[in-house]
């Protein structure tokens, strides 16, 4: 695999004495040409400090990161070149329609006028921007300049392409065509760094994870990898009927019952006789509705965090 | 795949840099100047304003000036101008774009950061232009003086706009955004009473002669006040030193503010 981001041992720390914040405390993370990795943390778990260093905006206390071959801690400049990042915070472009704004981030990028046209018609087009792309930015909503947030970062794409929490405030439908132009950079040759909360459907475009906590990678691994502890259960969660209470299963752990919807763990080779129970349950009208699906990367997630939170108590 | 072919980012030679970077701060000047579309036709208004009415309120303050009062009214306004547009106008504008997230994002473009201060500088001396020339204009007329512009005014008022440019994106890139709001404000009435721009220096006290003496404040008037009228004063070779001096120290101050990394 080409190693497109290399970070190693990556410390930096905010403030000094007693108020002192350690965002990074020795990260380790490798970024390959045509791989999609996402980032998964908490607010405050040290992302956005990480991608900060990577472009030059912060100066890393200990540890190295190399682009494409290059020191990008002693030569921000060049590491600068090979990246494109989209921010966490929307880039304000009062004054910019987005179709604008999208061509002349390219032509800044060093893209040439004919291809910066035609990928920023493709880009809008394939994120369904076309009824934005004239408007003004000051009249579009959030959702909308985020997207056009995304065209300008992989417009003209670097090696490497950083996207900090790209869905946000997306609507569902144009989040979808967001997650296709995502792997399409990655399967074009890009190495994406994709930072996100949004656990659930990164699931589906990442090749790679990192669990950062309290700025350090708490787990690493394909999406399988992460999952594998889980593969001998199922998730289910149930829509509840109001009043009643259902006969729970054989083998199911209930974890979480709320007024409506419960979510309960049952057993991989029991998924045939779960169905039976729901198909069973259904026409009592002790439950509305049930999903049964493999364990959840969110999941996993959420007990990573959780258990370190609890060590750390 | 010919409409969505990626550009990969391309390593360039040096070379084919020098040609990107002039390409490159055409771009930026473009960026802030369609951004700051809405409010340019204002700023250009203001400045105008600004140029004409120092013109017109001395006028008030001094009553029938003699003939040398007259050409330094003359000469002060566009020095005036041009100093506010750097040191006052300039920090309020970056703080903007510090606060509402612009300079970061700014900042991790693959371009040089000295490109950033001179697309920033061409903005700002346009929008200074028209009322630069307008004071010019207004003094001479209501003073009723004779100003014979000298080739090298060009290239004295970008070197006037450049340090006070420079200063100001300093003192914003590097105080909080309030001090840096405070201190532009605090500056007009220092520019427009205490500096001696629209009359000699020899009317302040000692000390605050002195004090000029090390400031680039007087100096900037003198060269434009001789580029202006190249009969009646003359610009002394300590002035250009303290001038240039502070010119190459704002500049690299400002270029060491936008590199600097937390």
């Amino acid at each position: 695999m080409d190693e497109v981001l290399q970070v190693r041992g990556l410390h930096k720390t905010f403030g000094r004495g007693t108020s002192a914040v350690q965002a990074n405390a020795g990260i380790d993370l490798t970024v390959g040409a045509g791989q999609v990795v996402g980032l998964l943390g908490h607010n405050g778990a040290g992302k956005s400090t990480l991608v900060n260093q990577v472009v030059g905006l912060l100066r890393p206390d200990a540890g190295s990161i190399r682009l494409a071959g290059i020191d990008a801690v002693a030569d921000p400049d060049a590491a600068r070149r090979l990246a494109s990042v989209q921010a966490q915070a929307n880039v304000p472009i009062t004054g910019l329609t987005p179709r604008r704004a999208v061509e002349l981030v390219g032509r800044i990028r060093g893209g040439r006028t004919p291809q910066v046209r035609a990928r920023t018609e493709h880009l809008l087009d394939a994120l369904d921007l076309g009824p934005w792309a004239a408007t003004p930015a000051e009249k579009v909503s959030g959702g909308i300049a985020r997207l056009t947030a995304f065209a300008m970062t992989a417009v003209v794409p670097g090696r490497l392409v950083v996207l900090d929490e790209p869905t946000n405030d997306v609507d569902p439908v144009r989040r979808r065509l967001l997650w296709a132009q995502i792997r399409a950079l990655a399967d074009d040759g890009a190495a994406v760094l994709l930072v996100t909360h949004n656990v659930r459907e990164a699931e589906r475009v990442v090749d790679h994870l990192a669990v950062l906590d309290r700025g350090t990678v708490l787990a690493a691994g394909t999406p399988a990898e992460l999952t594998a502890d889980r593969r001998g259960t199922l998730s289910l969660e149930v829509d509840l009927v109001p009043g009643r209470t259902p006969h729970w299963p054989d083998g199911s752990t209930v974890l979480e019952r709320g007024h409506l919807r419960a979510t309960t763990t049952v057993p991989a080779d029991r998924a045939a006789a779960t169905v039976q129970w729901a198909a069973d349950e259904q026409t009592a009208g002790r439950i509305e509705r049930y999903a049964l699906a493999p364990a959840s990367l969110e999941d996993v997630y959420v007990d990573l965090v959780e258990t370190t939170e609890e060590t750390a108590a | 795949m010919s409409t969505a072919t990626l550009t990969p980012a391309p390593v360039r030679l040096r070379s084919r840099r020098l040609a990107d970077s002039w390409s490159q701060t055409g771009l930026l000047i473009q960026w802030q100047l369609r951004r700051s579309a809405q409010a340019l036709p204002l700023l250009v208004l203001v400045q105008i304003m600004l140029s004409v009415a120092t013109i017109a309120g001395y006028g008030l303050l001094v009553g029938h000036p003699d003939h040398l009062a007259g050409l330094y009214l003359a000469t002060g306004a566009p020095t005036v101008a041009l100093i506010t547009v750097g040191l006052v106008m300039t920090p309020q504008m970056v703080t903007q774009s510090r606060t509402e997230g612009s300079l970061d994002w700014l900042r991790t473009l693959p371009v040089p950061r000295s490109l950033f201060l001179v697309a920033d500088l061409t903005v700002w001396t346009l929008i200074a232009l028209p009322g630069l020339v307008l004071g010019i204009v207004a003094g001479a007329v209501r003073y009723d003086v004779d100003l014979a512009p000298t080739w090298w005014l060009v290239p004295a008022a970008l070197l006037v706009s450049l340090t006070a440019a420079a200063v100001g994106y300093a003192m914003a890139s590097l105080l909080s955004p309030m001090v840096a709001q405070l201190m532009s404000q605090v500056l007009v009435f220092v520019v427009l009473l205490f500096t001696p721009i629209s009359f000699p220096s020899d009317r302040m006290p000692g000390w605050a002669q002195d004090l000029h003496a090390w400031l680039p404040l007087e100096p900037m008037a003198q060269v434009i006040r001789a580029g202006l009228a190249p009969h009646d004063f003359t610009v002394p070779g300590r002035s250009w030193v303290v001038l240039i001096v502070w010119c190459l120290a704002s500049v690299i101050g400002a270029g060491a503010a936008l590199r600097k990394r937390g």
